[in-house]
């Protein structure tokens, strides 16, 4: 909600700077961001009172003075009598109508009005319904204004099962579905209670005769309503959040007041049906309490004085809270409006001591699992559960985002399949990955059910180093692997055929699941290799663009040049080489030289490498490489 | 001249894998909290309204409990967890205060965009003894962040609402740019809460706490589009060893 700084520091005595209020509002928990003179506040969804001036106003009572210069109507008001039923008065329980006859439509509004349309940008309507809007913005009440002369007929307020187009005063066309709270005219739905209005009985630019409804609903029957059939509404923002059931005489003397200050009222009448009264917290004074649970030492005066600048009322030993604040029933809540008045931040710390606990680490296994896996280049993913898969024992979501992934994953390796293939497609040669998670299905038998389950999958090289380059992963080289965590289990892998996969790659790939439970504490016993990261990783982002490799082979007669050259090359950083590895070693010891070849991934993160660009830094390794003695590239001086 | 039949082989490097940066930190935090003396508890991600709202006092008409916030299975009978709160009401059922439980894992919520993933990671806890205020709370979440970011770090406490504790608060680090960014939300636990668990709310007081991990480690590693975490891509994991 936007509200102008200009219009609080109107009613405060010590016009505070705009950023001193800032801080203050921060300091009471209402966030917000400012721009220009406009505070753009976020309410927490407890705090529907402070959804107006007046409601920010009263919460800035406890730094400041203010001084309202919102005049009422104060004379004696008519009865109105209005053929009006409200039949579910357990939504509605206070309803108040006022009805109000003008001479002429006014044509200028003053000052507090036009700025409030002018610099909120707030479009404007028709006389009536413009005083509500702004009385809204002024009081937090919504008020709804009906042109009076398209009320004829039978009146009523009803929470009923409805299927049924209703246009409302914005000209949208909305289907009401299920139940909802509306007014009903003959039968006919007039108004969307709390949320808005209808076309046919709405007010204006030449209506005379107004009949205004402000009225308290249960947030319960309001809430949903607005997103159900996608309507923007400042009513129904406030009414879900709770407005005061006490205002309403207040608010319509206001109305009036502002009417007057704008046209002759040649009549006026007001009638209120209250069916039951709110239910009212009397919270016994324990300043001891409100001490406690803070952990702060304030004297009994100092806690009363903070809750009666924000409206509470003391009587006898009670605090009352205002009829604004329905948030407000316990002790806990109170320690909170008195922590915010001190300030959170002003509340010293007070040393913690929590008992050393004696349970083991029931996730010791899975990490040293982690660990192994880390130890022999796999990677740890994680995916998100749902899939568009139709195992029988899938769980179903009612609700799912992507109606193509309507179902919970049963296994977790055709996530890695789709991993696996993801990578592939940018160029990497060797790919191996697990994933450790729970997995949720149905069974026929006994119901809902819960796995804990480990998948890996492998393809492509062995690792990207001279030993392992040439090998391809295998099952061969699974089960050596795992024979050193699972000695005594026999292992089933599978071998994914690509027949029906989305590409050209022959890898074999090979994947196998487990239940973790199948590990024991023997697993324990593995002297893991792999640390974790140490200090600051700062992230550099990922590119899209595709990679060249270049490899370059040199031969060693002076086998002491090997750590050399070896050093300078793995250590050679250029913003468009992303990767460099050594994949060939071998001794010609008849010869007496030493083969060794580098490779080079080249990638860009902005552009496709042409090959000049990628011809200069390739030349320049070629160069530097030059400067140890006794090498040579073969084919290259 | 150096023997040159001395041969020096070039050093093999094995490539190592790394462990997710998302597990990473989520571990990383529940190890700090186990050094503090809390215990870690499990609970089930398929969860029932009861647990994930009721006992929390998340009253039915509150918004999280519509179908555009929340995932519901099996004909609206469960839900996913919409937090991993309902782990530790189902601790608090188990064992009498004192307690100290954490718990870590994956949460479900209908968003989708660069900064909402429908799932991510939370790491909550609750301290339940005697005499636990306010101020305690502070001591913990300071000891907490200046843990992840340094003794260094400005933190600022901000009034909130939840509706499972009373009072509440957010939390703000200063970053380097000036800006205050929000890292995680805590409160005293209501007493309606340490009642619906069968905790004696005149004897005892608690304390809670929840990170969002995908955002701390979004600041922590300066990743702006949380979806990265997920693809799954090479390049971007061999980045967090």
């Amino acid at each position: 909600m936007k509200i102008l700084y200009s219009h609080l520091v109107e009613h405060i005595q010590e016009k505070p700077s705009i950023q001193k209020l800032s801080e203050n509002l921060f300091q009471l928990g209402h966030e917000h961001e400012i721009e220009g003179d406009i505070f753009d506040m976020e309410f927490t969804p407890n705090r529907g009172d402070c959804l107006s001036l007046n409601g920010l106003l009263r919460d800035l009572a406890v730094f400041y003075t203010i001084n309202s210069n919102q005049k009422i109507y104060t004379k004696e008001i008519d009865q109105l009598s209005i053929d009006f039923e409200n039949l579910a008065d357990d939504i509605c329980t206070h309803i108040t109508f006022l009805k109000l006859e003008i001479s002429d439509i006014p044509e200028q509004y003053n000052d507090s009005m036009n700025k409030y349309f002018k610099d909120l940008d707030i479009s404007k309507n028709n006389f009536f319904t413009d005083v509500s809007n702004y009385l809204s913005y002024e009081t937090g009440q919504p008020t709804h204004c009906y042109d009076e002369s398209k009320i004829k007929g039978k009146f009523t307020f009803e929470e009923i099962n409805i299927s049924n187009e209703f246009e409302t005063l914005f000209n949208k066309k909305i289907n009401l579905s299920k139940k909802n709270a509306v007014f009903l005219l003959d039968g006919e739905v007039i108004n969307l209670a709390g949320v808005i209005g209808g076309k046919n009985t709405a007010c204006s630019s030449t209506t005379k005769t107004v009949l205004v409804e402000c009225a308290y609903f249960r947030p319960e029957a309001i809430i949903g309503k607005s997103v159900r059939y996608d309507i923007k509404s400042e009513a129904a923002h406030k009414f879900e959040r709770g407005v005061d059931p006490e205002c309403h005489d207040e608010v319509l003397r206001r109305f009036i007041k502002i009417v007057s200050d704008h046209a002759n009222i040649k009549s006026m009448s007001i009638v209120s049906h209250k069916a039951r009264n709110r239910p009212i917290y009397k919270i016994p004074i324990s300043v001891n309490k409100i001490n406690q649970i803070i952990g702060l030492n304030l004297s009994k005066k100092e806690y009363l004085g903070y809750l009666v600048k924000l409206g509470f009322i003391i009587e006898g030993n009670s605090i009352i809270p205002p009829s604004y604040r329905a948030d407000i029933q316990t002790n806990n809540d109170l320690a909170e409006e008195v922590a915010r008045v001190v300030g959170y931040n002003n509340i010293e710390r007070l040393n913690i001591n929590i008992p050393k606990n004696t349970e083991v680490n029931r996730y010791e296994i899975e990490n040293k699992i982690k660990y192994f896996l880390l130890d022999h280049g796999f990677y740890e993913v994680i995916n998100s559960p749902f899939v568009g898969s139709i195992s029988k024992k899938a769980i179903k979501v009612d609700n799912p985002l992507d109606s193509n992934r309507e179902y919970l994953r049963t296994n977790i390796t055709n996530s890695l399949l789709d991993n696996l293939l993801y990578n592939e497609k940018r160029q990497q040669d060797s790919v191996k990955l697990f994933e450790i998670s729970d997995i949720y299905y149905s069974d026929s038998d006994n119901g809902q059910q819960k796995k804990r389950m480990l998948s890996i999958i492998a393809s492509g090289k062995v690792g990207l180093n001279y030993e392992d380059f040439s090998k391809k992963i295998n099952e061969q080289y699974l089960v050596e692997i795992f024979h050193k965590i699972l000695p005594n289990h026999d292992l089933v892998f599978h071998k994914i055929s690509r027949d029906n996969l989305d590409t050209k790659i022959k890898n074999e790939i090979i994947s196998f699941e487990i239940d973790i439970k199948n590990f024991s504490t023997d697993t324990l016993l593995y002297k893991e290799i792999s640390r974790p990261p140490k200090g600051f990783i700062q992230y550099s982002p990922i590119s899209e663009q595709p990679s060249s490799i270049k490899d370059i082979s040199f031969l060693i007669k002076d086998y002491s040049k090997t750590r050399d050259l070896q050093d300078l090359l793995l250590s050679y950083t250029n913003e468009i080489v992303k990767q460099v590895y050594i994949f060939d070693y071998f001794v010609n010891e008849k010869r007496g030289e030493i083969k060794i070849g580098f490779r080079f991934i080249f990638q860009s993160k902005i552009t496709t490498l042409t090959t000049d660009e990628i011809d200069i830094v390739y030349n320049e390794i070629v160069e530097i490489s030059h400067g140890i003695k006794g090498i040579m590239i073969p084919g290259i001086k | 001249m150096p023997d040159h039949k001395d041969i020096a082989p070039p050093e093999l490097i094995k490539d190592r894998g790394s462990l997710h940066p998302i597990n990473h930190m989520k571990d990383s935090i529940m190890s700090l909290l186990v050094s503090f003396g809390f215990e870690i508890v499990d609970g089930p991600e398929i969860e029932t309204e009861e647990f994930n709202f009721d006992m929390l006092n998340i009253k039915k008409s509150h918004p999280a409990r519509q179908m555009h916030d929340t995932f519901y299975v099996e004909n609206k009978s469960y839900l996913l967890r919409t937090h991993t709160s309902p782990v530790q009401i189902r601790g608090m059922l188990k064992k009498k205060p004192p307690l100290a439980f954490i718990s870590g894992g994956k949460v479900y919520r209908k968003d989708d965009d660069a900064t909402h993933l429908p799932m991510f990671h939370q790491v909550e806890g609750i301290y339940v003894d005697k005499d636990i205020s306010f101020a305690h709370l502070k001591d913990l979440i300071y000891k907490i962040i200046y843990s992840l970011f340094g003794n260094n770090v400005e933190l600022r406490f901000r009034p909130s609402y939840f509706p499972f504790t009373e009072p509440s608060a957010e939390v703000d680090i200063l970053s380097n740019e000036g800006k205050w960014l929000e890292i995680l939300g805590c409160g005293l636990v209501n007493p309606i809460v340490l009642e619906n668990c069968n905790i004696d709310s005149n004897k005892y007081s608690g304390l809670a706490f929840g990170l969002g991990i995908e955002r701390i480690a979004m600041l922590k590693y300066g990743v702006t589009d949380i979806r990265d975490f997920y693809k799954a891509n090479l390049d971007f994991l061999r980045q967090f060893k």
